[in-house]
């Protein structure tokens, strides 16, 4: 392509004109930004080979601060940190004075960022603020994030956001619809700068464990962990679970409300009297009540809901349907606090908070900060897990396999500093990028070699059932762990029998309604291809929507059976010739649809 | 011995050998997603492989989206460079725009002047003088050459005609077989014998090429060797780019499964795909083909026509509950009432 190309310029996406020489322009637009002639919020971005520059001052951009560098000299002097250090300026300081700038996605392509005042050259033209600051805020809050693998990073930043912890301090005056609150959270030993300087410090979300890289009786297989019982007892992932229901009294057109009161054994839909005990007179339950699956929390009654059932036999007494708030099944718990305000339409709120007590048990989720999660497989106790030679019981031991294939060194690193940390008495920092020429793990070692421990952080081991000594050194530490939201006491569901929707006869589906398991088009397939066709009819069939349906051996139509009568009746050709035909009742259904539409489906039958 | 073990690899009656070819297929599918292989190399060698190459046969797409025809020579030609690279100057397809560096319409005089990419015409083994005369020959104007440079006489003043006259030209043919694509020259690693790469799909007219051993002609283009050799050849080209799309992403799936898929989608003596406008869309059953897409088009249709349902197939007995007709569901019990009569004797 010809040298003296033009170059378009385009605004926010609109083609604005052409330009000469792209780069002065650029350049100059670049300058004026620094300068606060234009606003800092304008970014530029120059595509050379295509020809073309795009300006953007429009929002929803992300943009990053970075150092500007001139002459290949960062313009952050000794000078001005100190400034800074003193307070004497301030971030947005450096930002005015053309110091710092914000760059966008597009316009960074542009840029050549060194990461150390040390590695600037004359090719670049930015310089990090902080090397951690090419990591997110979930990931920079994890330490030693620069020996993990970007893959174990994506998980964690997953797994941090699902951690419980000290959510809010005012938890308590609180109506959040789940919550959870782990019972006694602990600052990590080894942190890093940015969990120190913003506020997550004050709200932590996990435990400093002692953990042993060791399998347990094949009971730590794959990602399972086994957990020490005493650990437990003493608190470890003990939390509370909160969950808030509510109702309120509505009004409906025509002058008819809902009344927040223990509902009359008339009304519709009466459950029973002992389901209603634990209300007040209020019809409202009463703060510290244990209260467990099927009890009501508010007892309500609505009018019914069609209008010409409002009057009841007598025509003095109004009907009314029961339409309490009942805790959902499998839950058990205590009420924590009840509420009772006004909504937003004027009617009258109850809000109910019931709080459960979660204990770490078989089938728990729990997580370190890179990405390595686990399921908890056995709670054992303290007398059967293995113990070093000081006597020290771990209270999570995790399978070493899970180590090498996932590249988590940071997980080790952690446990080492970690271990350093808790026997010298002091937290450590594991920023990421902040080793700089110093060898960390030494560090460490020469820590753990001053309080009489080995410093690669192997101890001798016994196993707590033989007694025996562990033929292999044992690495012990003390890493960071959260537990996760995801317990089993929250998913657990069975079914062998149970509701059925009303329109198809088949099972529901979901854990709120009972439901059970889909077996779906894919697994019919596999019965099929495997030829079980008594099995496939079964699970379809049988323990589906099985229904009896009586066809008329004349005109193909549906019969019924008509009780005054006491004879099969066909209601088109009014016959008495019928056959009992096993068939879905979901084909039942479609039959009765086409039908809807004038279509007449015949069946022929033959023996 | 032989027989026993002969029987025993037999299919049992009632198998459900469809299912399981389309889970066969199927499964493996699931895993190309994930890992596409991509090669380096030339451009015009690269063609569609992995999951979308399935789904581009199994569909019977009318054309493959990226055509590419092995053509083998005769031994003589095959033998000698010289002679397989003078056969590429013959078929490869050039079209006027790839070797025209840059164009000027000149409409006061009614005169269009092509300057030719002389990196273009040498690898496309013409001459500018070559070029002039078959424009001169297909589109009976008068040219003039000089150097790279050839100028051609429309003849009118028109701008429109003039225009029109120039896109005609930039896209004509000007050396080797419409249809052939562009055509490299490769050699057989064991034979050392030379053969030629066409990017293109042609074979009707690529095997009536002197030279061209019209035995050994292949292509991954499924509907011109239907067009070319028939129902059967066209079956057996099915199977044989399913395994080799299989066998590059080193995916093991017998060719029993594939040879059935392809029987199917073959049996009605055309090539018909699997899907809606294929074989799910002409199965017998009604209810089966309301099963799958288009409910309401053909419940319309049995009601307008008056279908009749034999229940005969799986998806329609799964639907109204009925033990399906594969596997245990092909066999029925059946005693004689003689024959119970007899054992009743015995007693």
């Amino acid at each position: 392509m010809a040298k003296n190309e033009i170059t378009h310029v385009y605004l926010n996406g609109r083609d604005i004109g052409t330009v000469e020489d792209p780069v002065k322009f650029v350049n100059e637009i670049r300058g004026a930004r620094r300068a606060g002639v234009i606003s800092g919020e304008i970014n530029v971005a120059l595509y050379a080979k295509q020809h073309f520059i795009n300006i953007n001052s429009d929002r929803g951009r992300v943009r990053k601060p970075y150092v500007i560098i001139e002459n290949s000299k960062s313009k952050l002097t000794p000078d001005l940190i100190e400034k800074l250090n003193s307070k004497e300026i301030n971030f947005n300081y450096l930002f005015r004075n053309g110091i710092v700038e914000y760059l966008d996605a597009e316009e960074e392509e542009n840029a050549l960022v060194a990461f150390k005042e040390k590695d600037i050259t004359e090719k670049h033209t930015h310089l990090e603020v902080d090397i951690a600051s090419i990591f997110g805020f979930t990931v920079a809050t994890s330490p030693y994030a620069e020996h993990n693998s970007i893959a174990r990073h994506a998980m964690l930043a997953n797994f941090i956001k699902q951690a419980q912890g000290l959510y809010a301090i005012n938890f308590n005056q609180r109506f959040d619809s789940r919550a959870y609150l782990l019972f006694y959270p602990q600052v990590p030993i080894v942190n890093t700068v940015p969990y120190r300087k913003t506020n997550i410090q004050k709200h932590p979300s996990g435990q400093n464990l002692v953990v042993a890289l060791s399998t347990y009786y094949g009971y730590n297989m794959q990602d399972a962990v086994v957990l020490n019982r005493a650990a437990v007892e003493r608190g470890v992932g003990r939390s509370l679970f909160y969950k808030t229901y509510s109702d309120e009294e509505r009004r409906y057109p025509g002058g008819q409300r809902d009344r927040l009161k223990v509902p009359p054994p008339t009304a519709e839909g009466y459950m029973g009297e002992h389901f209603y005990s634990k209300l007040s007179d209020d019809g409202i339950i009463e703060p510290e009540m244990d209260v467990e699956e099927g009890d009501v929390l508010i007892g309500k009654v609505s009018p019914p809901r069609f209008l010409e059932e409002s009057m009841g036999p007598s025509g003095i007494e109004e009907k009314v349907r029961d339409d309490s708030t009942v805790l959902k099944t499998g839950e058990t718990g205590i009420v924590d606090s009840v509420m009772i305000t006004e909504s937003p339409g004027a009617t009258k709120l109850v809000k109910i908070r019931v709080r459960g007590l979660r204990i770490p048990e078989n089938g728990d989720k729990f997580a370190s900060r890179h990405g390595q999660k686990g399921v908890t497989s056995l709670i054992v106790p303290p007398e059967d897990m293995p113990f070093t030679e000081s006597g020290v019981i771990p209270d999570l031991l995790l399978n070493p396999h899970s180590v090498p294939s996932r590249m988590t060194f940071g997980h080790l690193l952690e446990e080492l500093a970690g271990k350093a940390g808790a026997v010298s008495g002091r937290t450590i920092d594991g920023t990421a990028f902040a080793e700089d020429g110093v060898d960390r793990m030494s560090e460490y070692g020469r820590m753990l070699e001053e309080k009489g421990f080995d410093k690669y952080g192997e101890e001798e081991m016994y196993d707590g059932i033989t007694g025996m000594k562990f033929k292999a050194k044992v690495f012990t530490g003390v890493v960071y762990y959260n537990r996760l939201y995801h317990m089993v006491s929250n998913k657990m569901q069975v079914r062998s029998r149970g509701k059925v929707q009303i329109l198809t006869h088949q099972p529901t589906e979901g854990k709120a309604r009972q439901g059970a398991l889909r077996f779906g088009e894919m697994e019919r397939d596999t019965l099929i291809g495997y030829g079980a066709s008594l099995l496939l009819k079964e699970r379809l069939l049988d323990q589906s929507d099985k229904t009896t349906v009586l066809v008329c051996k004349q005109c193909g139509n549906i019969g019924y059976y008509d009780h005054i009568k006491r004879a099969n009746i066909c209601p088109i050709d009014k016959g008495s010739d019928f056959v009992e035909v096993e068939m879905s009742y979901a084909f039942k259904v479609l039959l009765d649809e086409i039908k809807s539409l004038h279509i007449m489906p015949r069946m022929k039958i033959t023996e | 011995m032989a027989k026993e073990d002969k029987n025993r690899f037999l299919v049992q009656y009632g198998e459900a050998v469809g299912t399981i070819a389309a889970q066969s297929l199927g499964e493996p599918g699931t895993q190309m997603i994930l890992r596409t292989f991509h090669y380096a190399g030339v451009e015009s060698t690269m063609s569609t492989s992995g999951l979308p190459r399935i789904v581009e046969l199994v569909d019977a797409k009318k054309k493959p989206t990226t055509p590419i025809t092995y053509i083998y020579l005769d031994k003589d030609i095959a033998k000698s460079f010289e002679k397989a690279d003078e056969m590429i100057r013959k078929i490869s397809e050039v079209t006027m725009s790839s070797v025209v560096r840059r164009v000027d319409e000149n409409f006061a005089k009614g005169k269009i002047r092509l300057i030719l990419s002389s990196q273009e015409i040498e690898a496309a083994r013409i001459t500018p003088k070559s070029v002039a005369s078959k424009i001169s020959k297909d589109f009976g104007f008068e040219t003039k050459v000089d150097g790279r440079i050839i100028e051609i006489k429309i003849g009118t003043r028109d701008p429109k005609k003039v225009r029109s006259e120039r896109v005609r030209i930039m896209n004509s043919v000007i050396s080797g077989i419409d249809g052939a694509g562009k055509v490299t020259l490769r050699q057989d690693d064991k034979t050392k014998e030379f053969y030629l790469v066409a990017a293109g799909s042609d074979i009707e007219s690529l095997i009536d090429i002197q030279g061209v051993d019209s035995t050994r002609i292949i292509t991954n283009d499924v509907f011109a060797i239907y067009r070319l050799f028939g129902v059967e050849a066209a079956r057996n080209s099915i199977v044989s780019e399913l395994a080799k799309t299989l066998d590059e992403q080193r995916i093991g799936v017998s060719r029993r499964h594939l040879s059935l898929i392809a029987d199917a989608m073959t049996a009605r003596g055309n090539i018909k795909g699997v899907g809606r406008h294929g074989l799910s869309g002409e199965k017998g059953s009604v209810l089966a083909r309301a099963a799958y897409e288009e409910t309401i088009k053909h419940l319309v249709h049995a009601a307008v026509y008056g279908e009749i349902d034999h229940m005969n197939g799986v998806t329609e007995n799964v639907l109204i509950g009925k033990q399906v007709p594969v596997g245990t569901g092909t066999v029925k019990l059946a005693i004689r009432k003689e024959d119970l009569s007899r054992t009743a004797k015995k007693k």
